[in-house]
């Protein structure tokens, strides 16, 4: 099923864009509004300020207690949520179709008349502090931390969405009415509407919110290129007590506008992205090292990064590692086989199916289309593309986009316990840091 | 089903087992409602495998489960874990079939598979594009009779669950007390060891173990298999026949249940977690899933802890901020289990601070009336979540396959949102009184200690 013929593109006065489809399988509608900014766009020395901005509309529309929303939310029968990602920001709410209304009357003042109470903030600030704070019990995402920071440096990806306990507290009541102001006119946002709900209804409700905000085209993402470092380096984010290692390895990846981006998705699904895949059959099936093995291949509106997970107990962390970096010199040497790329191919056309099974999903997809400026076909020509993708253009993709040589390699573990064998297992290490996990930047 | 549709069955049923084999014999026996749009059709085959199939043509593809009604519950002590490295071994070797193969066919195939164990039950989901029906249809009925068990794989697999292991116990806070606070809370139920297992047992397994299991509990008589999606009634059900129809049923042992005696003082346990903040996790023991207090003790639980309008994030989390998170969750389980209670502290608060707070609470609700908006509240976010889940055909099939093997009822999720719907402000104050009691609850304290080796002490 194309996704594309069955979701409606709305025509709004307001200039914002509206996807539709409409499915009455259940008596749920489903709302997102995305907008193009998230954490690239808060001030320097700031970061989390977008983030505390989403999370502080979603508490102070229309100038209500937290208490009271939160209270109302629940009683329709509805949720309301804001994700905000390096550079995106989508408000997600569902609600039981009977509520529509009642909770469209909430989201206008959630999105366009959020009170930004001062003590509001302020309470959120130590909220936040305090995630942070029990953040540090969760190993995989402080390997994804540190990673990202180290990864991509003074790059605005380099940043963390939630912020760190220095740049949280510094965040003004006139730092989020700023990034309101600036994000939130009728051009900068991108409306997508699924379920119980038809192509008047959706209209009614986009007019309602964009009719609330003042005029003003999308923002321009200002993010340059990030740029590789040379030399393979080395982070272990030093925790007491690990009885296993959680292993990032990236390398700089792909950008969804190179020609090769397809023939590399491909390529990937072949080395890391399903459970058969070369680092599951190498690392789990073969030697038991570690419960998952996968790489992937994300995307943004500029380059991200390639990676390769895995989390192998202490004693394995440094073989671990070395068959890693192996693998991925033979991945780019050797290349995939032409039997290897068949099968891939069929099992991303065929499990397609489940990117576009519901209408949430299939405008999901749209969504993320408008969001991250992906090329209008991207979506609708994938299968196309997939399908076309030649054993040379794979192997091509594999030489010119990933690098065995650049690259980094994030470890968060016992440094007493794995530190020595870690270092052993990267041949012509660059450099090497130890960071006590507490001291997360 | 109008009279005609029932007797267009009927022959169809009668064509079809004019041909197949005794264990293949297809019998219609109920159709089951599944909400108000829905409905459920359940057959029974000669060997005692059972079908609810679920005709659903949304989307161009089909969810295909098969539960076993076998669990951490059916193991024994020096044997936990069990079910689950068993789970793990059903995607290795078959008759046939090499290790890997399994897995390799259907993702070629496009399908999303995946399983899970847990204390009551092991399931086993595939969802596949339409027109794969054919291949998930032969990989699951080979391997319920034909899988292959070596050595090798055994040892494998065991190094894979105990990775498993230290990424969701070991290493993981949370995981740790999860498992703490259930081995405290219980003597003699087979529910006071994890489904994973000790680490010990895990790495004791032998093939042999292995394979008495699976003679034992891996039976078409011990499983239902589920069906949701774009395919109709009677291809699934030739198809079924024609692969099913081979295997022979066991004889299922008498399961050694031992009630867990009531609990008649609270148990405490203090250890030492290389974490930041201290860590408070309480466990009362709780109504089986299919007891009449079960949904009001749900219902109370989301009054308390559902959202951040509940009682007790408003209280611990914005009023006094003292925690950073609470959450609670009725297990939902053949036999009585725990209501379990978690709290992370905010840093330099303590857990005994928490505690004080959440018996407070505690105390108000079993002496003072829940408001109607609270249970208006508390409902519509069950609700929500409900229909939420109903959105996939794997959805569906999930939501079936649990309170099939569960409560014997396929369709008992629209039953609890009723149920749920006639709970009164008495019937909160009468599980809070009946449940929430000091004397009947295990508690864990989790205090920081970032230097330190892993020393714990019970009180």
């Amino acid at each position: 099923m194309s996704h594309a013929a069955v979701v409606e593109r709305l025509a709004d006065e307001n200039g914002a864009t509206v996807l539709l489809e409409t499915s009455r399988a259940l008596p749920l509608v489903s709302i997102s509004i995305g907008l193009k900014t998230g954490a690239i766009f808060d001030p320097a020395g700031k970061e989390g300020a977008t983030r505390l901005l989403s999370r502080l509309m979603r508490r102070t529309g229309g100038g209500l207690e937290a208490q009271v929303i939160d209270t109302r939310i629940d009683s329709l029968g509805a949720s309301v949520g804001a994700d905000v990602a390096q550079s995106t920001m989508v408000f997600q709410a569902t609600v039981i179709s009977r509520s529509l209304d009642a909770l469209v009357d909430l989201l206008v003042d959630v999105l366009a008349r959020p009170g930004l109470a001062t003590a509001e903030l302020e309470r959120l600030q130590r909220e936040t502090l305090a995630e942070l704070t029990d953040s540090l019990d969760d190993d995989r995402g402080l390997a994804r931390r540190f990673f990202r920071r180290r990864f991509f440096g003074e790059h605005p990806y380099g940043r963390s969405v939630t912020g760190t306990s220095k740049s949280v507290p510094t965040v003004t009541r006139s730092d989020v009415e700023g990034l309101f102001k600036k994000n939130f006119v009728r051009g900068n946002l991108v409306f997508a509407f699924s379920g119980d709900i038809d192509a008047e209804g959706a209209s009614r409700i986009a007019h309602r919110i964009s009719e609330a905000l003042p005029e003003g085209a999308a923002l321009t993402d200002p993010t340059p290129e990030p740029v590789a470092v040379p030399g393979r380096r080395l982070v272990i984010v030093d925790k007491p007590e690990r009885t296993q290692t959680q292993i990032l390895i990236g390398c700089m990846g792909s950008h969804t506008r190179d020609e090769d981006h397809v023939a590399l998705l491909v390529a990937n699904t072949i080395f890391g992205g399903t459970f058969t895949a070369r680092m599951t059959q190498e690392v789990r099936s073969k030697r038991g090292w570690s419960y998952g093995a996968y790489s992937n291949v994300p995307f943004d509106r500029r380059r991200q990064a390639f990676t390769m997970w895995t989390f192998p107990k202490a004693d394995d962390a440094g073989p671990c590692l070395r068959l890693e970096l192996d693998m991925l010199r033979g991945l780019r040497e050797n290349g995939v086989t032409k039997h290897e790329l068949s099968w891939a191919k069929r099992y991303l056309v065929r499990s397609h199916a489940f990117a576009v099974d519901t209408a949430a999903k299939r405008v999901g997809l749209e969504l993320d289309q408008a969001l991250y400026d992906l090329p209008s076909d991207y979506y609708s020509r994938y299968l196309e593309r997939v399908q076309a993708v030649t054993l040379e253009e794979a192997n091509l993709s594999l030489q010119k986009r990933l690098s065995d040589r650049d690259l980094l390699v994030a470890v968060v573990g016992t440094e007493s316990l794995i530190g020595g064998a870690v270092r052993d297992a990267i041949d012509e290490l660059a450099s090497t840091e130890v960071v006590p996990f507490d001291r997360v930047e | 089903m109008s009279s005609s549709g029932s007797k267009l069955r009927a022959k169809r049923l009668a064509e079809l087992n004019a041909g197949a084999k005794p264990n293949g014999q297809v019998t219609h026996l109920e159709t089951v409602a599944f909400g108000p749009s829905l409905s459920v059709e359940r057959f029974g085959f000669g060997n005692g495998l059972e079908l609810l199939f679920c005709e659903d043509h949304a989307a161009p593809v089909i969810a295909y489960h098969t539960w076993f009604r076998v669990g951490s519950r059916h193991e024994h002590e020096g044997k936990t874990g069990l079910a689950h490295l068993f789970e793990h071994l059903m995607f290795n070797e078959v008759e046939g079939r090499k290790a890997g193969e399994f897995d390799r066919k259907l993702e070629e195939a496009g399908a999303e598979s995946n399983a899970s164990t847990w204390l009551d039950f092991t399931q086993y989901n595939v969802s596949i594009p339409k027109d794969q029906l054919p291949l998930v249809v032969k990989l699951e009925s080979e391997r319920m009779s034909r899988l292959v068990l070596r050595d090798p794989q055994v040892k494998s697999e065991k190094e894979v669950v105990a990775n498993e292991r230290r990424y969701r116990v070991d290493d993981d806070v949370e995981g740790a007390v999860s498992e703490l606070l259930w081995a405290t809370a219980f003597d003699k139920h087979a529910y006071r060891w994890p489904t994973i297992g000790w680490m010990k047992d895990i790495e004791g397994f032998t093939t042999e173990d292995c394979l008495a299991f699976y003679k034992t509990y891996y039976a078409p008589n011990n499983a239902v298999l589920v069906v949701v999606g774009d395919v109709t009634e009677a291809l699934l059900l030739k198809r079924l026949s024609a692969a099913y129809g081979e295997l022979p049923p066991s004889v299922l042992p008498l399961e050694d249940v031992r009630p867990e005696p009531p609990q008649n003082g609270e148990r405490r346990v203090e250890v030492t977690k290389p974490t930041t903040t201290e860590k408070l996790a309480v466990g009362y023991h709780s109504p089986a899933m299919g007891d009449f207090d079960h949904p009001a003790l749900s219902l109370l639980s989301e009054v308390l802890f559902g959202g951040r309008a509940s009682r007790l994030h408003q209280k611990l989390v914005r009023e006094l901020e003292i925690a950073t998170e609470v959450r609670a969750f009725v297990g939902p389980f053949r036999d009585p289990g725990l209501f379990e209670v978690f709290v992370s502290a905010r840093e330099g608060q303590t857990a005994e601070a928490l505690l004080a707070v959440l018996d407070a609470e505690f105390d108000k609700i079993q002496q003072e009336a829940v408001t109607a908006e609270e249970i208006a509240r508390a409902s519509a976010r069950l609700e929500l979540s409900m229909l939420a889940g109903l959105e996939t055909v794997d959805g569906k099939a999930s939501t079936l396959g649990f309170y099939e093997t569960v409560l014997g009822r396929p369709g008992a999720a629209f039953e609890r949102l009723e149920a749920t719907r006639r709970v009164t402000a008495s019937d909160l104050v009468r599980v809070a009184r009946r449940y929430l009691l000091r004397a009947n609850r295990s508690v864990i304290v989790v205090r920081p200690d970032l230097s330190a080796s892993d020393a714990e002490a019970a009180q």
